[in-house]
């Protein structure tokens, strides 16, 4: 370290270099420090608190609309309504492979893209897909629509009586 | 000519186009060693140049030009993209018809899409040959390390460049290519969800990815891109120019280069001698030169009688590199000329096509994703670009550097050609051997 000539000698000693390590480190800790946060900021500005796509909760009409046993692959939503007698399910309708549309099926959903082919549950049965296709949380709104809320992830087999 | 009419002649109005001219060029053509050096660090094109340059570095059978190739290609890209810039609109119901207004009514549409999808993959394709030379001729030995990571990172965000740019046209190859290629990246542990949605600014591909992409691929890509360059290069000079073998070491690598020692060095110089060295110190100290051209100006110093290896950059290295840059240019303008860049139909969300690709430097990933998403996607791409990264400082023995396929270096060459080799086959695969549902197919 440079010493500074104009300084008196008598407190050139032991503790003053201490005292400037210490205000040296606490200076690049508070430097450093800021530009990690002003940094991290930057990633809480890009992740969007609202999506402009499609919203991720959406009406999908009366129960009426889906008489027993139907199976209504909702392209536009990526999702695949299920009725079975008065239980109402959704099953999404995008490959846990790739991102694909899976398509319906006689023995569920397969995927045009890599092969995989699901049972009616979304369960894989071949292909490379990973995982089972997710189900989403339907609900009925007082107005009597039915709403497909895909932020929320319900377990396989959960349906919603109507 | 006496002082006087000298004088009088360059005051006069007929001399000024010639002053004007000298007023930028600092120094005329020039016609001694003297003017050679000058010419190379007056001139703010030339002086990231070292005025004079290894034999042994202008071998075209040493380098190949690769690293020159990409840099010429970035800037093909740069220039073709920053005009398709003033017809492109990144907006989800415009796009794919600017597209077409490319291919329809603007001037030179087509061929400077062509141009910069062409020089795109050729820039993929030449900074992973260029990377293969570095590797094989164990030129990221010290004090080469941190440039080998630079050039990793290069690499990498040339990839990134090129797959921001793929979703651009906004047709049915481009939307399909992203869904597939932002899902591998979905599969990452941990963050990969997250880093899904930041890309795409939403939950599927849409207007939100679409602006995302564009301004990655306009904006931070290519400055990143850029300041890396810089650094790649400016390494590339402070670290003694390009590797070479020991033996071709004795000459020197700039004007006025002092042997360090045999030589009595004045303090400003043994500074300089200090900063070359770098951390390696007084073991490197013995045997390395040193360049002082930044101390030194003036007349040509040789000290000592050491066998001069080297060439004037003017006009040898500049010579050489016009060569790489020609050809750079014309392969591009011809493949232009010839082939079309693809568009497919516009967009349908509905409708993925079967198979649905990335585009072919990801399509090795894709085959390995095909076996096992998280292993294929994440695992194993990260452990190798670890590798990449470490490798320098695990292979640390300079036995063999400068020189193709030493046998010092056997083991270390095979490994990485090995690796090589297994990615460009999975890439070949991916590309020519799978057809409908991801399923073997015969490209004859």
């Amino acid at each position: 370290m440079i010493k500074n000539p104009a300084k008196p000698t008598t407190d050139g000693g032991p503790e003053d270099i201490g005292r400037r390590r210490m205000l040296a480190w606490l200076s690049g800790v508070g430097l450093c420090g800021s530009a990690i946060i002003a940094a991290l900021s930057n990633l809480v500005f890009i992740k969007p608190r609202a999506t402009y796509g499609q919203p991720a909760k959406f009406a999908i009409g009366k129960p009426e609309d889906f008489p027993a046993g139907a199976r209504i692959s909702l392209d536009t939503r990526r999702v695949c309504v299920v009725r079975e007698g008065d239980k109402v399910a959704a099953i999404s309708t995008t490959c846990t492979h790739l991102g694909c549309i899976v398509s319906v099926a006689e023995t569920g959903f397969a995927c045009p893209c890599h092969g995989s082919h699901y049972d009616q549950d979304g369960t894989v049965t071949s292909g490379p897909a990973p995982k089972p296709l997710a189900w989403y949380q339907v609900t009925l709104a007082p107005n009597g629509d039915l709403y497909v809320d895909k932020d929320n992830e319900v377990e396989a087999g959960t349906y919603l009586k109507v | 000519m006496n002082t006087q009419t000298a004088v009088r002649s360059q005051n006069s109005w007929l001399a000024l186009p010639g002053n004007v001219w000298r007023s930028i060029f600092r120094n005329p053509l020039p016609n001694s060693d003297y003017g050679r050096s000058s010419t190379s660090f007056t001139n703010f094109f030339l002086h990231i140049h070292p005025v004079k340059v290894h034999r042994h570095s202008l071998k075209a059978t040493y380098t190949w030009g690769l690293g020159l190739m990409a840099t010429f290609l970035f800037l093909i890209l740069v220039v073709t993209g920053i005009l398709l810039m003033f017809y492109y609109v990144p907006s989800t119901t415009q796009a794919y018809d600017r597209m077409l207004d490319l291919r329809g009514t603007v001037a030179f549409g087509i061929f400077l899409r062509n141009m910069h999808r062409w020089s795109a993959h050729g820039m993929v394709a030449i900074v992973f040959l260029h990377m293969c030379r570095v590797f094989l001729t164990g030129a990221y030995k010290p004090p080469r390390e941190f440039n080998w990571v630079i050039g990793v990172f290069l690499f990498l965000i040339t990839l990134f460049l090129s797959f921001t740019g793929y979703l651009l046209p906004w047709d049915q190859l481009a939307f399909w290519a992203i869904t597939v290629g932002t899902s591998i990246a979905g599969y990452a542990p941990f963050v990969g969800k997250d880093v899904r949605f930041l890309l795409l600014g939403d939950s599927t591909v849409g207007q939100e990815a679409l602006l995302r992409f564009y301004v990655l691929h306009v904006a931070v890509l290519p400055v990143l891109l850029t300041g890396l360059i810089t650094i790649h290069f400016w390494r590339i000079r402070k670290d003694g120019g390009l590797a070479k073998p020991e033996d071709e070491d004795t000459g020197t690598t700039s004007p006025g280069a002092v042997k360090a020692a045999p030589v009595e060095a004045p303090a400003t110089m043994a500074v300089a001698a200090g900063a070359g060295a770098g951390p390696a110190g007084a073991a490197v100290l013995q045997k390395r030169t040193f360049g002082i051209q930044g101390l030194v100006r003036g007349p040509l110093v040789k000290v000592g009688s050491i066998e001069d290896r080297t060439l004037f950059s003017w006009p040898n290295l500049f010579q050489a590199e016009l060569l790489v840059f020609v050809i750079s240019v014309a392969a591009i303008l011809v493949v232009s000329l010839f082939f079309n860049a693809p568009l497919e139909e516009p967009v349908n969300v509905m409708h993925p096509p079967n198979p649905a690709k990335a585009p072919w430097y990801f399509l090795g990933l894709q085959e390995q994703v095909s076996y096992s998403a998280f292993w294929g996607g994440v695992g194993v791409p990260t452990i190798e670009v670890l590798l990449l990264l470490l490798v320098p400082y695990i292979d640390r023995k300079l036995a063999g550097v400068g020189r193709w396929f030493a046998k010092e270096r056997l083991l270390a060459n095979t490994l990485f050609t090995t690796f090589a080799v297994i990615n460009v086959v999975l890439v070949i695969v991916g590309t020519f051997f799978r057809g409908a549902n991801w399923e073997f197919v015969s490209p004859w």
